[in-house]
């Protein structure tokens, strides 16, 4: 066979680029620098995320992921204190807070920036606001806002915007005026639903109101955080970098941060080992025994305000007795879960709310009762599970939660005979069938939004966005409006004791442990305390070998 | 030289007939000598019968024991337990029964209409022919994973409704999933069968020219006959080593698709499943990897000697010995 003319060169040209490519691998193995070792020497932080994230607009963010990465780009009014996450100087130099604590004055630094050296005006929070309240945007975390005065009737197309609680005097003032005391508003306006947006960036790209608009891109996004958004590789990576328009940039000792999408717990596992992680998002249970012994300087569990849960649909028939979610819910063996399957001292969920939160311990309790659980189904017609149709168990790909399913799959096998179908899928479906209502029983994970019993309770709500079971108590209801006009806090827990009996009794949901956060950090990772709603301000973060 | 014209005939020396022995006898014969495809079968069939009826000895796959957690191999559980205190042997078998199966059915199914439409299409030539061939190339052109996942989407009903009917009408609890399972025949044969069907046609049209495919036309033959008696028994070669091939194939399709959510769902596994999960946890429990690799690799080594024998032995244009 003829060689064709440009064999010979394109040839040689093949040899050049291999030679080159194989001196590079060579001086890569001698200086033998890793991603982390790069990172120390950059000042660039290398972070695992989990999943990839569905959308970087604030006021639509529903995962806690979402916060990682949000929190990095844009700033509140308040920001936190790096230990015990007090509310410090964010936006707003200072605050006052009237008498009857109904009434908060902000006052906003006057070098606060966006990233395109717009300043940060008072209007931008209201319009940041309004648009959180306004129905067609459909946030799920809208209710948040219901503590400033008329914002619910807002939402709920009852109401004028005049009529809501907010005003801006002058560009650097905000007043904000509240439906009734709330002794957690301050840290709540941490949540990515308090975050502002630049308004005339989102308009630019679509309506404001509109849902997917495209606005939150690199290239577009513009925040007021202490990092901009540079790169977002679909199901890779999210890399921001510091922001010289930031406020406080003096104070940022990082460089940028690299967010790194890994879905695989093991494979995130893999790459902190292989130094490419200065920290994971988790940490395969089976694993944590190893890091114990082994190397217990990089392990971290850290307490965390959360609740592992399953979501049961109540609109959905056989789900809809409660005597069946009853069952469901007491034939859970949740201190097998916790005990033999994660192993991370994580506490068997028996109440939705963690005990001890702000001093508030649910009064009543689910147990696992496997002889209570058959009679309740028997009463419903299906003694040991003749007749019944199998259950779809819904979760994110994750092997922590696919054993953790597959291990209650098998206690309701064993203990009631009910079968149970399980669906993997990936989060971004989970996250619409969840919006759509289109699921049996769905994985669920709630993350407190500030440290107060009502983050919880208040998901349950009938007109909550976070409530996605159908579930609706009148009595649950009025009890939660009650408790959040009431100030004394011995008779506000009360309240809340009285409503969480009313939700175990119902059971839309199926609580199964209280998570610690259990995942590896680099020593080299400083600044990084142990918070209970994993918080980390990444200005006070900083790397040193 | 002209012939003579002695009266004296030639001497018909009336050697004892030979014995008739057909192909299959032949082939069967050829096969025997051949003691790598011997042991390859037999493995295959130890395999299989364990798979059937192992399970009927063998502890639950599906009762866990939790306080157990994963255990490297003993006394009390063979190949160790995972980290649900699951028996892995019985897992195993209960797995083998579904890749075994997956694998031959599928197989089958591909087999099947790949065989009938390469031959008629490579048969009939000329417009049919090109006809049939773009609607294969267009079944190429189709992503997997896409077909795959609308067939999910749309026959998600269906499989519900037939799961429903086997618990409520004839009481097959046991049966459970069966819908899910024809799905995934239905998907691994509706793609499978594309490149079985241009190696046959391939090979068609290259025999149908041949002087036996004339004679057995000038004597009257119909299609079907001259198709079936006298074209595929001279391309058995290629289609059985390509099924070989397909086994294996189909066997790694399952467990792909098991991960997408359809075909076999937990408690239930396969072999691709298990080897799946015991490569996360490798580092910490090896036998959760090595002894379904091994079990796997083993029966893939086996369908490869096994067909290769094959192909020698059904090669009808070796010459009798």
């Amino acid at each position: 066979m003829r060689r064709r003319a440009t064999g010979p060169i394109s040839f040689r040209a093949t040899r050049l680029a291999l030679a080159t490519a194989l001196l590079a691998s060579l001086a890569g193995c001698l200086r033998h620098e890793s991603v982390v070792d790069q990172g120390n020497r950059t000042g660039v932080l290398h972070r695992g995320l989990g999943h990839d994230l569905a959308d970087l607009d604030p006021h639509l963010a529903t995962q806690a992921s979402d916060y990682d990465v949000l929190s990095a780009l844009l700033e509140g009014l308040v920001a936190e204190d790096p230990v015990d996450l007090h509310p410090v100087p964010g936006v707003a130099e200072r605050w006052e807070i009237s008498a009857d604590r109904t009434t908060y004055t902000f006052f906003l630094r006057a070098s606060a920036r966006w990233s395109n050296g717009d300043p940060v005006t008072a209007q931008d929070f209201i319009a940041s606001w309004r648009r959180v309240l306004t129905p067609a945007l459909g946030a799920d975390n809208a209710n948040l806002l219901y503590v400033i005065q008329g914002a619910e009737a807002f939402h709920k197309g009852l109401g004028d915007f005049q009529q809501v609680g907010l005003a801006a005097p002058d560009a650097r003032t905000l007043r904000v005026t509240l439906e009734h005391p709330t002794p957690y508003f301050l840290p709540m306006l941490n949540h990515t639903a308090w975050f502002p947006v630049h308004l005339p960036t989102v308009q630019k790209y679509g309506s404001a109101t509109e849902r997917g608009n495209p606005w939150a891109q690199p290239g577009r996004f513009v925040g007021n955080g202490p990092f901009v958004l540079e790169k977002w590789r679909r199901s890779q990576e999210i890399v921001v970098t510091k922001s010289p328009t930031y406020w406080d940039a003096a104070r940022v000792r990082l460089a940028g941060v690299t967010f790194h999408t890994i879905d695989s717990v093991d494979a995130e596992e893999r790459a902190f080992r292989a130094g490419q992680l200065h920290l994971t998002a988790s940490l395969p249970p089976g694993k944590i025994a190893a890091y114990r012994q082994a190397s217990p300087s990089v392990l971290r569990i850290d307490p965390l305000l959360a609740t592992y849960f399953y979501r049961l649909n109540v609109r959905r028939p056989l789900l809809n007795d409660v005597r069946i979610r009853r069952a469901l819910a007491l034939a859970v063996d949740r201190d097998a879960i916790v005990g033999k399957i994660l192993r991370g001292g994580q506490l068997a969920a028996r109440a939705f709310t963690p005990p001890g939160t702000a001093g508030y311990a649910s009064a009543a309790s689910l147990p696992t009762d496997f002889a209570q659980a058959r009679a309740l189904l028997a009463d419903a017609g299906y003694p040991g599970g003749r007749g019944l149709p199998p259950f779809e168990l819904t979760f994110n790909s994750s092997e922590t939660h696919r054993v953790i399913a597959e291990a209650v799959q098998e206690m309701w096998r064993r203990e009631l005979g009910v079968e149970t179908r399980l669906a993997n899928q990936e989060l971004k479906s989970t996250l619409e069938a969840r919006r759509a209502g289109n699921f049996s029983i769905l994985r669920s994970v709630w993350n407190a939004d500030y440290v107060d019993p009502s983050s919880f309770l208040d998901i349950w709500r009938t007109d909550s966005g976070n409530n996605y079971t159908g579930w609706s108590n009148p009595a649950y209801d009025s009890l939660l409006f009650q408790a959040a006009r009431t100030v004394d806090a011995a008779e506000r827990n009360a309240l809340f004791q009285k409503a969480e009996a009313l939700l175990l009794d119902e059971a839309p949901m199926i609580p199964i442990y209280h998570y610690t956060h259990v995942y590896l950090c680099q020593p080299s990772v400083r600044g990084w305390h142990p918070t209970l709603l994993d918080h980390h301000p990444y200005r006070d973060v900083w790397l040193q070998e | 030289m002209p012939p003579s014209l002695s009266p004296k005939p030639a001497a018909i020396h009336l050697e004892p007939p030979d014995h008739g022995s057909s192909p299959w006898h032949d082939a069967w014969s050829r096969l025997r000598k051949n003691h790598l495809a011997v042991s390859g079968g037999i493995i295959l069939v130890a395999l299989t019968l364990l798979c059937v009826f192992g399970p009927l000895f063998s502890q639950s796959y599906q009762d866990q024991s939790l306080d157990l957690g994963a255990t490297a191999p003993g006394a009390a559980h063979w190949l160790g337990t995972d980290t649900l205190g699951r028996d892995l042997f019985a897992r195993l078998l209960y797995g083998g029964r579904i890749s075994l199966m997956v694998g031959l059915v599928a197989t089958v199914v591909a087999l099947t209409i790949g065989v009938a439409y390469g031959a008629v299409a490579g048969f009939l030539g000329g417009k049919t022919d090109r006809v049939m061939m773009r609607i294969v190339d267009i079944m190429y052109a189709l992503p997997f994973t896409i077909f795959v996942i609308l067939l999910m989407v749309f026959m998600k009903e269906p499989a519900e409704k037939l799961d429903a009917w086997l618990r409520n009408t004839v009481h097959l609890e046991g049966l459970q999933g069966f819908g899910n399972m024809l799905l995934l025949f239905a998907a691994i044969g509706a793609v499978e069968w594309l490149t079985m069907s241009r190696i046959v046609r391939g090979q068609v049209l290259s025999i149908k020219r041949m002087e036996f495919i004339e004679a057995a036309r000038s004597l009257g033959f119909g299609r079907r006959r001259i198709i079936f008696r006298h074209i595929l028994p001279n391309i058995l070669g290629p289609i059985i080593v390509y099924s070989t091939l397909t086994v294996p194939a189909v066997m790694l399709l399952e467990a792909f698709l098991s991960f997408l959510g359809l075909g076999v769902q937990p408690p239930m596994s396969s072999w691709g499943v298990l080897i799946k999960d015991g490569a996360e946890k490798m580092e910490e429990f090896w036998w959760l990897l090595v002894f379904p690799g091994g079990v796997f690799s083993l029966t893939l080594f086996s369908l490869n000697f096994l067909g290769d024998g094959l192909r020698d032995a059904l090669d009808v244009r070796t010459a009798k010995d």
